[in-house]
């Protein structure tokens, strides 16, 4: 049996599974603490279960990390080293952050010669003296996060290892983080990721800790995982040193829900929620990756997000009087005392379907006043909406199936242009549980090579190496990884040869011996 | 016209040098960084109007060359444009009156804002190409017949080199040669000439129409169509000719390759106009052509521009992807590239659309 639990904004969803049968599931409001959201979400699991005995693992998806970098808390202050002089000079670590995240941050950034060119020449050699330096100010400074990135270190990370190295024996207590090991090429990106994680991670101790102290108050000593933004999982080890790859795990959870409620492994999925609506396409039972830089907290980066199309459309999105126009202001939560459906004086999407006839929510009589026009009117516009963000976010023009989850799915109505099939899967409220609950393990690397100089067989099995190398170290078991996908990119700007290869394997978690079998308290 | 280049003013001519990309020119991102921590420290940029531009006043263009992508991880340098110009008065033994940018589309329309700010040389209001294009042989200075040369490279590690060849043609290979030696990317200052030789051959005042289309592009609200006017209004009495929104349609294809070092692709679009033919765009690292059922809507030295319908942003062709809903805009050609020589320069692109 495994629990999976989202931790969103507003509610913290859970699910109990056993292999494909969910057995329990529930919906709770996320608590300020967020710890006593998760201990009743668990609570309301073993009551409706009995027992929560035979547990093998919890899984979590959790909004913290993404929304402390937005709200500018629990960050910790960090030194910025780029090794990448003498490019770069007047662009420090930082440029381009808004002033405020910078500050929260400290200002302590560091440039200093090294890194390589994209033909694997050295940009410029280390200055050993200028490391030392470096160091030596930083000990001082009694700074122990520590973020490094190397010009070109996903070819060739030797200048962020020997850095790390160097401070390793200095400042023997230092987390530090390598941009190499959380992002892809663009070395402002790439190190704008680090920062964020570095700043991250005496948080993210301090969340695994909670996390671990609520599942023991519950009597529940069996692993535990947290999501990745990829919808592969991590150990609770991996994410204090990685919490930035939590970033967007929401969304890829609910996904991957969808996926496995539907068992279809392409269809665009539809999100809908109080406010807004998510959508996004599910290949080979993943999501698609965005391919655009992607701003967390007015921080430009280039992780692996999921490919999502947001749009102001959801339960509480206000209708105008004619219903020709719908939000994107919305009631949020307050749905519940606003909505005419529930005695409130505010005309929200979830009335207009209640005085449809499409659902039964609250007490129609309320809205029964609404004229055929509006009502009409307003349900053409939502479809609208939909159909158009749903034909934007299509690979291409064959139709596909159209999934719905959410607490706001009742909006949808019965059939939508470009949807082969309209999918409204039961247990779809709490999809992004059962999402985390389903994750596998994954692994990704990204190396170059000369396939004049290395056959292509021996490069792409020196990247599937890596990259189970890291599903491994993030809990998977080695026996069990598969390739999902091989990406091979020509470097243009070169005469020939040089090629880009990325790789991705997943694979099912590591069964270790001490799977709780003990009755919970 | 005359005036200053202020860092409040930076994000508006990036905007708007990316509608005058038209497809190219690559993200301004890095470019516009640079430009701001470097007027952040210099203070703003004298803008010199062409009709301001004393005719015996030494003028150089200032650029980047080689391929954007490798600046990825390559980046650029606050004062690599300075230090060029510097190396430019050193090594050809005379410091310019004014610099003039290559290409206004792009991050070329910004790296010369920050050597004319930090050395308190103005910049001309204008530009080379008054687009983006891929060659130095497509400048309206080569087109002019100013030699390009002497001519300074300079790589990330500020390493000099100056050139001396016969002609464009010669130049445009060792140029470019030096660039990717050097990392792929690198600044150079070349054609040297007079005032009154800039002055008959520059896209005149695109700085400043960059600096307008950028501040309504950001600022406002309304799609392509509800925008045209506004748009076309912002081009009357330019260099340019008439703006038109010639099409509109969702992208239902497109594919490129990379041949010979350049993007090259076919979009289609399938037209709002509804039981109308398919729309085809060309694409060469910018958008070349748009046909529809055979007949040519427009074309090189016409400027392209595709947009997003919802908000007209310009969208580069490497972000066009399925499903955009998308406006095509032909922007007349400035007269530079409708001379018979000007008409060459650009022969061999225009060919590959028009067989």
């Amino acid at each position: 049996m495994r629990i999976g639990i989202d931790v969103g904004g507003t509610h913290t969803d859970a699910v109990l599974l056993d292999g494909e049968t969910i057995l329990a599931s529930c919906k709770e409001l996320t608590s300020a603490d967020v710890i006593s959201g998760v201990k009743a979400a668990l609570s309301e699991l073993q009551r409706q279960a009995g027992t929560l005995r035979g547990l093998e693992t919890v899984m979590i998806g959790t909004t913290q990390f993404t929304n402390a970098v937005v709200e500018r808390r629990e960050l910790s202050q960090v030194a910025a080293i780029r090794i990448g002089l003498p490019s770069g000079r007047g662009l420090p670590p930082g440029a381009g952050w808004p002033e405020d995240i910078l500050e929260v941050l400290g200002e302590h950034r560091y440039a200093l010669p090294g890194g390589y060119l994209y033909d694997g020449k050295p940009l410029s050699p280390l200055d050993d003296e200028a490391m030392r330096a470096c160091v030596k100010d930083i000990a001082a400074k009694g700074l122990t996060n520590i973020a490094i990135a190397s010009a070109f270190s996903p070819a060739n990370p030797e200048p962020e290892l020997a850095m790390a190295e160097m401070m390793k024996a200095s400042i023997p207590d230092a987390t530090i983080t390598l941009s190499h090991q959380i992002g892809r090429l663009g070395l402002l990106e790439r190190e704008n990721a680090a920062l964020l994680n570095a700043a991250l991670r005496p948080f993210a101790g301090r969340v695994v800790e909670a996390f671990v102290g609520a599942l023991s108050e519950m009597g529940i000593t069996c692993p535990l995982y947290i999501s990745q933004n990829d919808g592969t999982l991590m150990d609770a080890e991996f994410v204090r040193e990685f919490p930035a790859l939590t970033f967007s795990s929401g969304p890829t959870n609910s996904l991957r829900g969808a996926a496995r409620l539907t068992g279809l492994e392409q269809a665009i999925v539809v999100d809908i929620g109080g406010t807004t609506s998510d959508v996004g396409v599910l290949r080979g039972g993943f999501p698609r990756e965005s391919n655009r830089a992607v701003d967390v907290g007015g921080v430009r980066t280039n992780f692996r997000m999921p490919d999502i199309m947001a749009l102001g459309l959801g339960g509480g999105s206000l209708v105008s009087e004619d219903g020709l126009t719908i939000g994107p202001q919305s009631v949020g939560h307050r749905l519940v005392s606003e909505a005419l459906v529930f005695g409130g004086s505010t005309l929200t999407a979830t009335d207009i379907v209640v005085a449809a006839g499409r659902a039964d929510v609250g007490d129609p009589a309320k809205v029964a006043h609404l004229s055929a026009q509006t009502v009409d009117n307003a349900m053409t516009t939502m479809r609208t909406m939909l159909e158009e963000t749903i034909r934007q976010m299509k690979p291409d023009k064959q139709p596909l199936p159209v999934v719905l989850v959410g607490g706001g799915a009742i909006l949808a109505p019965e059939k939508l242009a470009h949807a082969s099939q309209l999918l409204t899967p039961e247990n779809s409220g709490v999809a992004n549980a059962i999402g985390a609950a389903i994750a596998l393990v994954g692994g990704e690397a990204e190396i170059f090579a000369d396939y004049r100089e290395e056959p292509r067989a021996a490069a792409l099995d020196r990247a599937k190496a890596q990259a189970c190398e890291v599903a491994v170290r993030a809990g998977g078991d080695p026996d069990d990884l598969r390739t999902t996908e091989i990406e091979e990119t020509p470097l243009p700007y070169m005469d020939d040869g040089v090629t880009r290869i990325r790789v991705k394997v997943v694979g099912s978690l590591l069964r270790t011996a001490n799977s709780d079998d003990g009755d919970a308290a | 016209m005359s005036g200053q280049i202020t860092l409040e003013m930076l994000d508006d001519i990036a905007a708007g040098a990316a509608f005058l990309a038209t497809g190219g020119g690559g993200d301004p991102y890095l470019a516009c960084l640079c430009a701001k921590e470097g007027l952040k420290t210099y203070g703003p940029a004298q803008l010199l109007d062409p009709d301001d531009l004393a005719d015996d006043a030494f003028v150089i263009a200032v650029g980047g060359v080689g391929a954007p992508t490798t600046s990825l991880e390559l980046l650029p340098s606050v004062d690599e444009a300075v230090r060029v110009v510097e190396a430019y008065g050193e090594l050809v033994g005379r410091m310019p009156d004014a610099l003039v940018s290559f290409e206004i589309g792009g991050s070329n329309s910004l790296i010369p804002i920050v050597a004319a700010a930090a050395l308190g040389i103005p910049i001309v209001d204008g530009d080379g190409m008054g687009r983006a294009l891929p060659e130095a042989t497509m400048m309206t200075y080569a087109i002019a017949g100013i030699a390009p040369t002497p001519a300074v490279g300079l790589d990330y590690a500020g390493n000099t080199e100056r050139f001396d060849v016969e002609d464009v043609k010669a130049y445009e290979p060792v140029i470019r040669r030096f660039a990717m030696e050097r990392g792929g990317m690198a600044v150079s200052a070349e054609f040297g000439m007079s005032g009154a030789e800039l002055k008959a051959c520059i896209v005149s005042r695109t700085v400043t129409l960059s600096a307008e289309l950028g501040r309504y592009l950001r600022g406002g609200e309304g799609n392509a169509l509800e925008r045209e006017a506004d748009l076309a209004a912002l081009f009357d009495g330019t260099i340019y000719g008439k703006l038109e929104l010639i099409a509109s349609g969702l992208v239902s294809d497109y594919t490129s390759k990379v041949v010979g070092g350049y993007d090259v692709g076919e979009a289609t679009l399938e037209s709002t106009v509804p039981g109308s033919p398919d729309l085809t765009v060309s694409v060469k690292n910018e958008y070349l052509a748009v046909k529809q059922g055979g007949e040519m809507l427009a074309c090189l030295p016409d400027l392209i521009t595709i947009v997003d319908f919802e908000t007209a942003r310009p969208i580069n062709a490497e972000r066009l992807s399925f499903g955009q809903r998308v406006s095509v805009f032909r922007i007349g050609s400035p007269a530079h590239y409708t001379t018979p020589e000007g008409l060459a320069s650009l022969q061999g692109l225009i060919d590959t659309v028009t067989d």
